[in-house]
C-alpha cells in the first residue's frame, strides 16, 4: 500500500498532541524545552563523532561510529517531531521517522553485540602503556647490544667482512670493518652493495671468489691461509668463512674474518730454521765422523799405492783396485755433502709430491753408520709404501731424523742406568684403506713417563738435561706433519722379547694438493 | 826386524783396516785385524801382541773401553789411536794411558808406521 506525500501529511481526523496536554502552557513548555534540548544535543553528537572519525582515521571500527551517528540523528529527529505534533497532528510522518529510528537502533544494537568480542580484544590504554614500556626497554637493550657488537666490529684488529650471496649466486660486499679497510686500503662506503668482481682488483677477486664459492656450495665453515697483495705489501691471512643460511637452508650471507699471521709465519719459519740448525749441530759431530771415514780410507790406500810405486812394487791390478776404492769413497763423501747442503737450505725446497719411503730410507742411510758405532741397530721393515704425499721431502726427513735422534738418546740414557737397549725399528706402509701412508719409529729405550706424554709436542718441552735438547724438535716435527695435513702421535709400547719403548706414528694423507695453501673443511 | 812384532788393528771400517794391514805388512809387520773392541780383546788374550792400533768408535765395544781393558792387563803395551773426533778434552790425553799416541783421521800410514817403530824401539830403516 503506497502512501502518497499528501496522505502522509494528511492530518484530517487527528487532533494535535497539545490537546492531550489540555494546552496547558506549563506542560507544553516542559515538553517543548525538553524535546528541543534533547534533539539539539542528539544532533550535535554525530557532528562530534564524525569529526573524531575524520581526525582519527586509525580508529578501529570507524564505520560503527557512523552507524551510531545515523541512529542518533534519527533519535534526535523523533524528538523534534514530538514538538511538531504538539500543534500539528502529523502522526504518520512521526511514526515513519520512529520506524527509521527503530531500524537504525536495531542495526546499531546488533552491530554492537556483534562487535563486542572484537572491541573487548582491543588493548586498553593501560595495556598499551605497559607494552610501550616493554618496547622501550627492548629498544634500549638492542641499542646497547648493537653498540657492543659494533664496537667489536669497529675496534677489533681482525679483518671482518660480510659478503651477501645475491639471488643469482654472485657475491657482493655487505660491510667491512675499519681493520680490513686499513689493512686492505679499502673504502667501506665504496664497497657496500657492490659485486666483489667490481669492487676489488681482478687479481684479488680471482683469489677470493673461489673461496666464497666453496663456502656457499658446501654450506660449511671453511678456513685456510692465503697470501694477498695489500698496499702494505704481501700479507698472509688465516681466513675463516662462516655461511649464514635462510630458513630453506640456502646460504644467503657469508661472515668472514681474517687474521694477519704474516709475523707469526715468519717467526715459525725462523724457529724451523733454528731447529734445523740445532739438528744440524747435533748431526755435525756424526758428520765429522762420517766424513773422516772415507777420507781415511782414501788416505790409506793412496799412501799404500804411493809407497809400492816408489819401491817399484806396484802391480797394475793393485793400482786399479786402489783407484776404484778412492773413487767410491769420493762418491760416498759427495753424497754426504749434498745432503748437508740441502739440509741447511732455508725453504727446504717447494711443496711437491713424493714417496715418504724415500725420505725414511734417506734418513736411515744418513745415521745408520754413525749409530752402528754406538751399537744401535736400525731395523727396517714393511717398505710396501707406494702412495705419494705432498709436502717438502727434506722437512719430513728432518722429522724422521729427529725421531731417530730422540730414540738414540733414549737408548743411551737407558744403557747408562744399566738397561739393555739398542734397536730402532722403522716401518713405512700404505694404510689398508689406501688413503694414508703410515710411518712408525719405535725404540727400545724404555718409554716415556706417561704423565709427560701429552706434553712432548709442546715447544721447549724437554726431558733431557740442560744443554742436551732444545725442546723444539718434536714441536717442529708436529708443525711439519700438521702442515702436510697429517698427524703424529706417541705412545709407549711393550716390545717382543720384553723390552719397552716409545712408538711414534706419523700418518700422512695421500692427496696431491695443487695449491700451497692448505684448506680444511669443518664437518 | 819388524816381522818379530805383531800388531793388532781394531777398526770396523773394513776398507781402512785392509789398507792399513796391507801397508804395515808391506813394511814388515805381522798384522791381525779385529772389527771391534770385543774381537780385539779376544785376539789380545789369545795371541802375543806387541802393539795396538785402534779406532775409537766401534760397535760392541768402543776403543776407549778396549784401551782401559788392555791397560788393566798391560801397562806398557804401545797403543796408537786413530779417531775421527776432536780429542782436545779426551781422557786419553792423560799421562796414565801412555805409551799412547793419538792421530786424527784421515791418518797417514807412514806416520803410524814410524810411530810404531819409535814406540817399539825398532831402528828406522835407512
Amino acid at each position: 500500500m503506497a502512501v502518497g506525500l499528501e496522505e502522509l501529511l494528511d492530518t484530517g481526523g487527528f487532533v494535535p498532541h497539545g490537546v492531550c496536554l489540555l494546552w496547558r502552557p506549563d506542560i507544553l513548555m516542559l515538553h517543548v524545552a525538553s524535546d528541543v534540548l534533547i534533539g539539539l544535543s542528539y544532533f550535535s553528537i554525530p557532528v562530534a563523532l564524525i569529526y573524531f572519525v575524520m581526525r582519527r582515521r586509525d580508529v578501529a571500527f570507524g564505520w560503527m561510529a557512523l552507524l551510531f551517528a545515523l541512529f542518533i540523528i534519527a533519535c534526535g529527529t523523533t524528538h523534534f517531531l514530538s514538538v511538531w505534533t504538539l500543534w500539528t497532528p502529523d502522526y504518520v510522518l512521526e511514526g515513519l521517522v520512529k520506524l527509521i529510528t527503530a531500524f537504525a537502533s536495531l542495526a546499531t544494537a546488533a552491530a554492537l553485540w556483534w562487535l563486542m568480542p572484537r572491541l573487548l580484544a582491543l588493548p586498553s590504554p593501560r595495556e598499551l602503556e605497559a607494552s610501550n614500556r616493554a618496547l622501550e626497554l627492548e629498544v634500549a637493550t638492542r641499542r646497547e647490544m648493537e653498540a657492543r657488537y659494533s664496537s667489536f666490529f669497529n675496534n677489533l684488529g681482525e679483518a671482518l667482512f660480510i659478503v651477501q650471496v645475491l639471488p643469482d649466486g654472485d657475491f657482493a660486499y655487505g660491510a667491512i670493518n675499519p681493520a680490513l679497510a686499513r689493512i686492505g686500503g679499502l673504502d667501506p662506503d665504496q664497497l657496500r652493495d657492490r659485486r666483489v668482481r667490481d669492487a676489488v682488483k681482478p687479481e684479488l677477486a680471482d683469489l677470493v671468489i673461489p673461496r666464497y664459492t666453496a663456502c656457499r656450495d658446501s654450506g660449511k665453515t671453511i678456513d685456510y691461509e692465503e697470501t694477498l697483495d695489500m698496499p702494505a705489501g704481501q700479507r698472509v691471512f688465516h681466513t675463516m668463512l662462516v655461511p649464514v643460511k635462510d630458513a630453506a637452508g640456502r646460504v644467503v650471507q657469508i661472515l668472514g674474518s681474517g687474521r694477519d699471521v704474516t709475523e707469526r709465519k715468519r717467526l715459525q719459519e725462523e724457529v724451523i730454521q733454528t731447529s734445523k740448525l740445532a739438528t744440524l749441530g747435533t748431526l755435525a759431530a756424526g758428520m765429522a765422523h762420517e766424513m773422516s771415514q772415507p777420507l781415511n780410507v782414501i788416505r790409506l790406500w793412496t799412501e799404500n799405492t804411493l809407497t809400492r810405486l816408489q819401491d817399484n812394487l806396484l802391480e797394475p791390478a793393485r793400482a786399479e783396485k786402489a783407484l776404484r776404492l778412492v773413487i767410491e769413497q769420493t762418491e760416498r763423501m759427495g753424497k754426504l755433502i749434498d745432503h748437508v747442503r740441502m739440509f741447511g737450505r732455508r725453504d727446504g725446497g717447494g711443496m711437491r709430491s713424493f714417496r715418504p719411503a724415500d725420505c725414511v730410507q734417506s734418513a736411515v742411510e744418513l745415521v745408520r753408520h754413525q749409530y752402528r758405532q754406538e751399537d744401535i741397530e736400525i731395523v727396517e721393515k714393511g717398505w710396501a709404501a707406494q702412495l705419494p704425499v705432498t709436502g717438502r721431502p727434506l722437512e719430513l726427513e728432518q722429522v724422521i731424523l729427529n725421531l731417530f735422534s730422540n730414540a738414540r738418546d733414549a737408548i743411551i740414557a737407558l744403557r747408562a742406568t744399566g738397561g739393555a737397549a739398542g734397536r730402532i725399528m722403522v716401518a713405512v706402509g700404505d694404510d689398508p684403506d689406501g688413503h694414508c701412508v703410515v710411518i712408525q719409529v719405535t725404540d727400545d729405550g724404555g718409554g716415556i713417563d706417561p704423565s709427560v706424554l701429552p706434553q712432548i709436542f709442546d715447544p721447549f718441552f724437554t726431558t733431557k738435561e740442560v744443554g742436551k735438547g732444545s725442546g723444539l724438535g718434536l714441536s717442529i716435527g708436529y708443525g711439519i706433519v700438521d702442515g702436510m695435513g697429517g698427524r703424529i702421535e706417541a705412545r709407549n709400547v711393550d716390545l717382543e722379547g720384553g723390552g719397552r719403548g716409545v712408538r711414534f706414528t706419523i700418518t700422512l694423507p695421500s692427496q696431491p694438493v695443487s695449491s700451497v695453501d692448505r684448506e680444511f673443511s669443518h664437518a | 826386524m819388524p816381522d818379530r812384532f805383531h800388531i793388532l788393528i781394531a777398526e770396523d771400517e773394513v776398507l781402512a783396516a785392509m789398507a792399513l794391514e796391507d801397508f804395515l805388512s808391506f813394511k814388515g809387520f805381522r798384522v791381525t785385524v779385529a772389527a771391534n773392541g770385543v774381537e780385539a780383546l779376544e785376539r789380545y788374550a789369545s795371541e802375543r801382541i806387541h802393539a795396538l792400533v785402534t779406532d775409537l768408535r766401534m760397535p760392541r765395544m768402543d776403543g776407549e773401553t778396549l784401551i782401559r781393558e788392555i791397560r788393566d792387563r798391560d801397562a806398557t803395551l804401545p797403543v796408537v789411536v786413530m779417531t775421527g773426533y776432536l780429542t782436545e778434552d779426551s781422557d786419553l790425553k792423560q799421562e796414565r794411558w801412555k805409551p799412547l799416541e793419538i792421530f786424527s783421521k784421515p791418518v797417514n800410514p807412514r806416520t803410524i808406521c814410524s810411530t810404531l817403530h819409535r814406540m817399539l824401539g825398532i831402528p828406522l830403516e835407512a
